[in-house]
């Protein structure tokens, strides 16, 4: 089936209407799901080991069982094999100097966890290379406004006696609202007690322009991030 | 002696009568109003209100609200079904085609069914429809079955079509006269959609309409080529009937593939429409088209409902609906006349309806390999979850969602059995969607008031001649308005999605309002404390 034009074409169709929604309609990788063209399989890459990933998905990441039959996964396959491996994705920078910026001059780890270190304000990225294209790591550091994740959208509540507490949303309903402020406090509201509730459509995590990190920091952050592949086994 | 033979009297008498009551004719259902302290359709009664005469929960002690009893399924998925409560008791579906009778004051079960179904097969189902002694259900694999009320045994079995092709039932089906009248499901799957009825005391099919015209019938030419075969068109939810029009209502599902039309040209008729077909032959007497040609999903299953009301001068017989396709429409229900329509949610594929009701589509719309954005979304601006209609009010109550997608169309072909949708949405990160409980004017669809939803819902509304309106949301409420104002005046949470309508019933002078959400039953009434002080007070 590896080989067979219809098969991948079949593939290709159900990829779009299966896998698109978190892994983008190219299999480029979004703000959902990694980059499936970058030739690096976390969860393995043998046939068999792609079969298990597409039918019984990944238990502790958002990666479902597709509730397909084998036929189709085997379609998928197929189309995911015909994919050209993405060369532009390889990292030039350094590892280690990306790491000397994430927890020094870049001042990620003030919001960032990896591996224990760091805070717990915003996403854990202990897995991020696994997780995530480079393409979609260096537009979060570029331009972080354009997509943030569920869990970390910035919210304002003003209390009735005009106490403004910021933080990022945990949970919210028509009455109430959880929120951890950057102390990684946790403050649970009931909306009645509220005056008002601000959504603020920016990101809290500043934006890392040319200026904020030049192109050599930048792949050198890459290189680190995109090394960030879960706790090392003990 | 004497007092143990009176004590027995009441026993037989109640016995006699209990046995009498059991028996839910045909003219019972025509009268549900009157009996108020039941819940003897899917939405309480065949003009499709979901309102209640119960007020004892009204506006001004429903703040008091408490839990009652919680009833655990066992079942996962998502419990959409409305109970039915006849004399004291509750018979309810539940997800893969689970049943059960419970006591409606306790919870406490007294019978329970479960069919065994074909490997990966599972689901929802809506709930049961009565008759006589009989409990009537349409199952996943696409049969119907009759199940005794006392004991829960099957006591016929029928397929109505093979699972195998992509062909089930979720609907609750709708006893009428001596039948039972019920849609099928499977508009993702290829099917030819149609609606059933059956005997009610054999099982055997009485007649089938076809919501797909065959060669030689009108409509059929609106179908390219052979499309018509798999046009899918399905009949998913209960619907309403006028008695004395002698007309069922029932709104048609998409056409499929959902995405991708090029190879199905046409209106692709009574695909997202609604169908008035004779409650005794079955035969076509009118149809309206809300979506012809559709390629955004947008069945029309809501729920058609049966109002009489002031327009253009005279009183009129219509029908309303709540259309998926964010429109709200007005029909005469005599004949199909188109009297009305507007928004009532943001609408972006259309320019407004034309004087004939069709709607003025807007160019860049429809479903593209690259994706287009268009409100509402593939969920619609309302969807199955019941409206309701208070006639105290006179306002008409719905559950909408403000929630757009980007629609992109993929070719499939079709391979029978198969899930078959030609394409997909993908939301846009950053997108604001949000939910909200309108109440209308039902004679213009105007607005009269709004309460916001945090979260675009699933979930439908219940009236009651309490000035209240009971509606659920996606966040896991169970919430109560004041009914001409929209104020919230209560809520509870029950720990999951709500993806059901309420309902309510009385049992020994005590009202109770019911919500499914998750695996469980939640009923709710107010504390005897409470009741007794409503009672001295002559309420």
């Amino acid at each position: 089936m590896a080989n067979d034009p219809q098969a991948i074409k079949r593939g290709q169709n159900l990829f779009a209407l299966s896998c698109g929604y978190c892994h983008g309609l190219d299999a480029h990788g979004g703000g959902r799901g990694p980059d499936l063209t970058s030739g690096r399989w976390t969860h393995g890459e043998s046939d068999a080991a792609l079969l298990q990933t597409i039918t019984k998905g990944v238990p502790g990441t958002d990666m479902p069982s597709c509730n397909c039959p084998e036929e189709e996964a085997w379609e998928l396959i197929a189309f995911l094999r015909s994919l050209s491996t993405n060369t532009a994705t390889a990292v030039a920078g350094d590892r280690e100097a990306g790491e000397r910026i994430f927890f020094g001059a870049g001042g990620c780890a003030a919001c960032h966890l990896v591996n224990g270190r760091g805070s717990r304000f915003g996403p854990d990225l202990s897995r991020i290379g696994a997780a995530r294209s480079v393409r979609h790591l260096t537009e979060s550091l570029r331009n972080p406004d354009k997509e943030i994740p569920d869990g970390y959208q910035a919210v304002v509540a003003v209390t009735k006696d005009g106490q403004r507490i910021a933080g990022v949303r945990k949970n919210e309903d028509t009455f109430s609202l959880q929120l951890m402020d950057q102390r990684e406090q946790y403050h649970l509201f009931l909306k009645k007690d509220l005056r008002e509730v601000i959504h603020q459509p920016k990101s809290l995590m500043p934006k890392y322009d040319e200026r904020a990190l030049g192109q050599k920091e930048l792949e050198d952050l890459l290189a680190y991030l995109v090394s960030l592949r879960g706790q090392p086994k003990q | 002696m004497k007092k143990h033979l009176a004590a027995l009297c009441i026993l037989l008498v109640s016995a006699c009568v209990e046995s009498a009551w059991a028996q839910v004719s045909d003219d019972r259902l025509v009268k549900a109003a009157q009996e108020p302290q039941n819940w003897l359709t899917y939405s309480g009664g065949y003009a499709g209100w979901r309102h209640s005469q119960l007020k004892q929960i009204n506006a001004n002690n429903v703040e008091h609200l408490a839990m009652e009893w919680v009833f655990q399924t066992g079942a996962t998925g998502s419990f959409q079904a409305t109970p039915l409560v006849i004399d004291g008791i509750m018979y309810v579906t539940a997800q893969d085609n689970r049943a059960f009778a419970l006591d409606a004051r306790t919870g406490r079960q007294l019978w329970r069914y479960q069919r065994r179904l074909p490997e990966k097969v599972g689901g929802s189902n809506r709930g049961f429809a009565v008759l006589g002694n009989k409990l009537l259900m349409g199952t996943l694999d696409a049969h119907v079955l009759a199940l005794d009320m006392k004991t829960g045994s099957v006591l016929w079995d029928v397929e109505a079509a093979e699972r195998s092709k992509g062909y089930f039932f979720t609907s609750a089906p709708m006893a009428i006269k001596d039948k039972i009248v019920i849609g099928i499901g499977g508009g993702e799957y290829g099917i030819r959609g149609f609606i059933d009825a059956y005997d009610a005391e054999t099982g055997k099919r009485a007649w089938r309409f076809y919501t797909i015209p065959g060669p030689g019938e009108p409509g059929h030419e609106t179908w390219a080529g052979d499309s018509w075969k798999t046009g899918g068109a399905p009949a998913w939810m209960s619907g309403t009937y006028d008695p004395e029009l002698n007309l069922i209502y029932l709104g048609i599902g998409n056409p499929g593939p959902d995405f991708y039309g090029v190879e199905r040209g046409g209106d692709n008729l009574y695909s997202c429409s609604v169908v008035a077909l004779d409650g005794d032959t079955g035969k076509l007497r009118w149809y309206f088209q809300f979506t012809p040609h559709d390629v955004h999903d947008w069945d029309a299953n809501e729920m058609p409902v049966l109002l009489d009301l002031e327009m253009q001068g005279r009183r009129r017989k219509v029908l309303v609906q709540a259309n998926r396709n964010g429109f709200y429409y007005v029909l005469d229900r005599t004949d199909g006349q188109f009297l009305l329509g507007r928004p009532f949610a943001r609408v972006t594929w259309a320019k407004g309806l034309d004087a004939n009701g069709r709607p003025i589509v807007l160019p860049n719309t429809d479903p593209t390999p690259e994706g287009n954005y268009v409100c509402p979304g593939i969920v619609g601006a309302t969807n199955w979850w019941s409206p309701s209609y208070n006639p105290q009010t006179g306002l008409f109550y719905v559950a909408i969602r403000e929630q757009c997608d980007k629609y992109f169309s993929v070719p499939a072909p079709y391979k029978e059995g198969k899930v078959w949708f030609g394409g997909g949405v993908q939301t846009v990160p950053g997108d604001e969607a949000w939910g909200a409980l309108r109440a209308l004017d039902p004679r213009t669809g105007e607005l009269k008031w709004e309460f916001k939803y945090h979260t675009p819902p699933w979930a439908g509304t219940l009236s009651t001649a309490g000035n209240l309106v009971f509606a659920g949301d996606m966040d896991g409420y169970l919430m109560a308005f004041d009914a001409r104002t929209g104020k919230e005046l209560w809520h509870r949470q029950t720990g999951t999605a709500v993806w059901a309508s309420p309902m309510t019933y009385a049992v020994a002078g005590k009202q109770y309002v019911v919500i499914p959400s998750g695996s469980a039953l939640f009923a709710f009434a107010l504390p005897d404390s409470v009741i007794a002080k409503e009672i001295s007070n002559g309420r």
